[in-house]
């Protein structure tokens, strides 16, 4: 919550990811930049396939590879830069330092090991607990996200949770070692909607308890919403808005975030997928025309945009920043 | 308790494809195979004694009959003595089936040892030149023929023309010496030769390990690499290692070792099965063939048992 | 139901053309088939009577070396060895081609009526015979349908037509029971379409790539298993294979000469690694994963 003239707990400069296809070169992301201060939350918003996870893993320096590789770009965690960090060092800050949560809970977890043997070993490795210290450290950290009678859920093996209890599990082990910034990639998306709203509760009390800063990817700008004070929206690889929750809600400056706001589903509708959507496709990432990558599906594009890429430039006496050669006033 | 209701289940499933087993080996080998008749008849025969072999041999009896004595033959395991040399099946069986694991099991251990080894660093540099390599290799292993591979050795290390270290042919277990000397060619052919195939196979099975969810959770968590192999990938790739190394089981105590025992002259079941087919000595084809059939039910319900140990998901019902 | 029985069709060309493309790009794939394409020739070469049809003739002084008249010398009794290798090169390919027909269409069928009928008894027996014959050891039972056939020169083939359709089978099932639920063959269903009907026009088109992909895989285990049954006797009688070749070579190469054996190793080599190179090109290109 103290955003302010400090330095930042996370600073991620000019980030550019790219993948070797058998298509070619694909650019996943491009130049990304954004600030996350000790304690605060940024959201981080886009349609699937914008770049999202892949940024995420980036600062964890998880980006698979091959394929995958980080070309250039910082990731400043307090000063040290993880994007030229060695394996080693980075083994040593992820999961203590920084820690991810994934998209995927059915999947996330080890099948062949208890739920207890996962969360104390990843204690065991970084607070040099005893086994003994650990599992009651673990037993500790179920009870704080919400699991009932966690001394019998921790023999519990993963296919024996249901997807919000091992998301909670997840959640759990990430928190396990009090970590200064969490990387939550779309922590709720494969819930059931009751149990999202739970899971998203629990994770920002617990963020609050725990004081850490929070990296949220979400595709949902209603979850940013309840959670951010700060949101970054991204298209293709690229940041097109950056600013805070309340001006992005109340005059979105890119074209491309009006369009994600009025997708919104309201709270008296039936939750579909078929809202008014954004129209024309997300150009193919291999084959991005040359100018911004949201000029087919703009209405306001004109002969400029198509000719080259806007940058993502601060607005006079805002805090916002857009890249787009017409922003909305 | 649980367990062993569990065995007695699958054993009894196992039945209808052993029935199936002796009914195809009955058609095949007792049924349409070759007639005995002239065999156990003197010269110029008249009607009547052929007749009477005919009837000791049970040729006049139908179908079905003559099944049904197969059978309570097979399940009272008695497959009476070899045509040949009178010697009793079961004794036989009992004499060659140490060899041939003798000769097998140090191939086999090694095939697959190796195996999971060199896919394990090709998985890891996937992609670079050193997977390329290796994968090169396997398919050279893949594409060579098992008896080119013996031969190949047999000349590099036994012949003359090669380093001339090791006997030619045939098989000598008295000291430990003389076993390594004699089972180095063998075992070589089949290392190079399965090498090929595990390789592929397992490398196939760790990279799909390797690019699982939980994998990368993994790795989120700074687990290092060792640790990451074995309690993420190796044990989560357990289901179809145990596959492959108990169904191969069968094939390496009866069958799979019949090219290496009839061309190096190894008296182990294979050759035993060989000379069998050649001479035509049905009591010995029946019996191998049934045994194997039943190795095959004891291979699936260890390879059950097995799933039940390394994966928890996996329940005996 | 028939405009969706159309898109799958696009869906499948689709998958035809890019595999294709893709194929037409992989160098090593398209190398594999260049060579392929050659053992080919030579194979239809024999079969026409182009050339090898001096064989079986004695015409040299026995194990004479490579010259320009015997390319690759003579065997034991003064054959020419280029000839009979050229020879085996056809009887490979007729072993190939007729098992890998056999075992692929076997395969698809029976493959194709046990996922069709999955969960009834036809599905079950299905599922035992494969069973079945999977125990049975491979070599004993090509020994006993020589026996039951009396000799003849195609129990080889039989035996393993009747062994190799088994992982066809077994794929085109699974595929089946995938197929099965998809909408349009519901529809089909529905209305009353012909079971056969439904299997025929529209299941077993769908499942092409994995019988191609299959039918290179048998052709491999073909050729590779005619060489030992062949050498065990079991095999090739009347003419003449890489097999036999190696066979007769045994001797001779404790006795120091290498020709006979080392011609029908490297040429059975060749075509051996060129075909599992094509197989892998082709898996890739048909790949619905790689192609986008
Ligand atoms: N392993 C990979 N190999 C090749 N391309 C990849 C790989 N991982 C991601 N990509 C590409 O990178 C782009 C961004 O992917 P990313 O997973 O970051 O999207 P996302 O915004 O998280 O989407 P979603 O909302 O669906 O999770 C995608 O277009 C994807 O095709
Ligand atoms: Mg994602």
């Amino acid at each position: 919550m103290a955003a302010g003239t400090n330095k930042p707990l996370l600073s991620v400069r000019d980030l550019v990811v790219e993948f070797e296809t058998d298509q070619g070169v694909l650019r996943a992301v491009d130049g990304v930049s954004f600030d996350i201060h000790a304690g605060e939350t940024l959201g981080l918003v886009g349609e699937s396939g914008c770049g999202k996870t892949v940024t995420g893993l980036s600062i964890l320096g998880l980006v698979p590879s091959p394929p995958g590789r980080i070309v250039s770009g910082r990731i400043l965690l307090e000063g040290s830069d993880l994007a030229g960090m060695d394996e080693v060092g980075l083994r040593k800050i992820r999961g203590s330092k920084v820690s991810m949560i994934f998209q995927e809970p059915m999947t996330a977890l080890n099948p062949v090991f208890r739920i207890g043997n996962q969360m104390r070993d990843v204690l065991q490795r970084h607070q040099g607990l005893t086994r003994l210290q650990a599992h009651s450290a673990a037993i500790e950290i179920l009870a704080k996200v919400g699991i009932p009678e966690p001394a019998v859920r921790v023999e519990d093996y993963p296919h024996q949770l249901s997807g919000g209890m091992r998301q909670r599990v997840m959640i759990a082990m990430a928190l396990s070692c009090g970590p200064k910034l969490l990387v939550a990639d779309e922590p709720t998306t494969a819930l059931d909607v009751t149990t999202q709203a739970q899971v998203l509760e629990q994770i920002v009390r617990l963020q609050q308890e725990f004081g850490m800063a929070m990296l949220l990817v979400t595709h949902d700008l209603g979850v940013v919403a309840e959670t951010c004070r700060h949101a970054v929206v991204m298209y293709c690889g690229r940041i097109v808005e950056s600013s805070s929750i309340d001006e992005l809600f109340a005059r979105p400056r890119h074209p491309y975030t009006t369009g994600l706001l009025a997708s919104i589903p309201r709270a008296t509708e039936e939750r579909g997928d078929e809202l008014p959507v954004i129209p024309g496709m997300v150009p193919d990432l291999l084959h991005l025309p040359r100018g911004c990558a949201f000029a087919d599906r703009c209405p306001k594009a004109h002969e400029r945009c198509r000719q080259s890429v806007p940058h993502l430039d601060l607005l006079q006496s805002t805090r916002t920043s857009v890249a787009c050669y017409e922003p909305n006033a | 308790m649980e367990v062993l209701q569990y065995i007695v289940r699958k054993l009894i499933a196992g039945i209808p494809l052993v029935l199936g087993v002796t009914l195809i080996s009955f058609v095949l080998i007792v049924y349409f195979g070759p007639d005995k008749t002239y065999e156990l008849l003197g010269k110029n025969p008249t009607a009547e004694e052929i007749a009477e072999i005919r009837s000791q041999l049970g040729y006049d009896q139908p179908f079905t009959t003559r099944y049904l004595d197969y059978l309570r033959e097979v399940i009272r395991l008695e497959f009476g003595n070899s045509e040949s040399t009178d010697e009793k099946v079961s004794s036989i069986l009992a004499r060659t089936i140490p060899t041939s694991l003798a000769l097998a099991i140090p191939g086999f251990i090694l095939g697959n040892l190796l195996g999971v080894m060199l896919a394990l660093v090709a998985a890891y540099f996937r992609g670079y030149w050193i997977d390329k390599f290796i994968m090169g290799f396997a398919a050279v292993g893949m594409s060579i023929s098992f008896l080119i591979a013996i031969i190949g050795f047999q000349i590099l290390l036994s012949s003359s023309d090669g380093l001339d270290l090791l006997p030619v042919r045939g098989w000598d277990t008295s000291t430990p010496l003389q076993y390594i000397r004699y089972v180095t060619v063998p075992t070589l052919a089949t290392v190079f030769v399965a090498l090929g195939y595990n390789t592929r196979f397992y490398r196939a099975v760790i990279v799909e390990e390797m690019t699982r969810d939980h994998v990368r959770t993994a790795r989120a968590f700074g687990v290092p690499p060792a640790q990451l192999f074995y309690r993420n990938i190796l044990k989560n790739s357990m289901i179809p290692i145990v596959t492959r190394i108990m169904f191969s089981i069968p094939v390496i105590v009866i069958s799979g070792s019949l090219l290496l025992e009839s061309y190096f002259g190894i008296p182990g079941v294979g050759k035993v099965t060989y000379d069998a087919i050649v001479t035509g000595d049905q009591p010995i084809l029946k019996a191998v063939v049934v045994l194997t059939a039943v190795l095959f039910v004891v291979a699936q319900l260890l390879a059950d048992i097995c799933y039940r140990i390394v994966d928890p998901r996996v329940s005996l019902k | 139901m028939s405009a969706r029985a159309d898109t799958v069709g696009a869906h499948g060309d689709s998958l035809w053309s890019k595999a294709f493309r893709k194929f037409r790009h992989d160098r090593v794939g398209m190398w594999s088939l260049a060579v392929v394409l050659a053992y080919a020739i030579v194979a239809l070469g024999v079969v026409l009577g182009v050339w090898a049809t001096d064989w079986a003739e004695v015409s040299g002084p026995k194990w004479s070396p490579a010259s320009v008249e015997y390319w690759f010398g003579t065997n034991i009794i003064g054959q020419d060895i280029f000839a009979r290798s050229l020879y085996s090169t056809r009887t490979a390919f007729e072993v190939g081609l007729l098992v890998a027909l056999g075992a692929t269409a076997l395969g698809a069928l029976l493959g194709a009526i046990a996922g069709f009928f999955s969960g009834t008894w036809i599905d079950e027996l299905i599922i035992w015979v494969m069973g079945v014959l999977d125990s049975v050891p491979f070599i004993l039972l090509v020994a006993a349908i020589a026996y039951t056939l009396q000799g003849s020169p195609w129990a080889m083939h039989i035996a393993m037509i009747s062994t190799f359709w088994i992982g066809t089978a077994r794929l085109i099932r699974g595929e089946v029971i995938k197929l099965k639920s998809l909408e349009y063959v519901e529809a089909a269903q529905a209305i009353g379409v012909n079971r056969l009907m439904i299997i025929f026009r529209h299941i077993l088109p769908n499942t092409f790539h994995i019988l191609l992909v299959q039918a290179t895989l048998s052709f491999v285990a073909a050729i590779k298993s005619e060489v030992i049954l062949s050498f065990l006797g079991l095999g090739v009688k009347d003419g003449m294979s890489w097999g036999l070749m190696i066979s007769e070579s045994t001797f001779e190469v404790l006795a120091g000469f290498f020709n006979n054996f080392l011609a029908a190793s490297v040429l059975m080599f060749g075509l051996v690694m060129a075909f599992n190179m094509f197989s892998d090109a082709l898996q890739d290109a048909l790949d619905p994963r790689t192609v986008k």
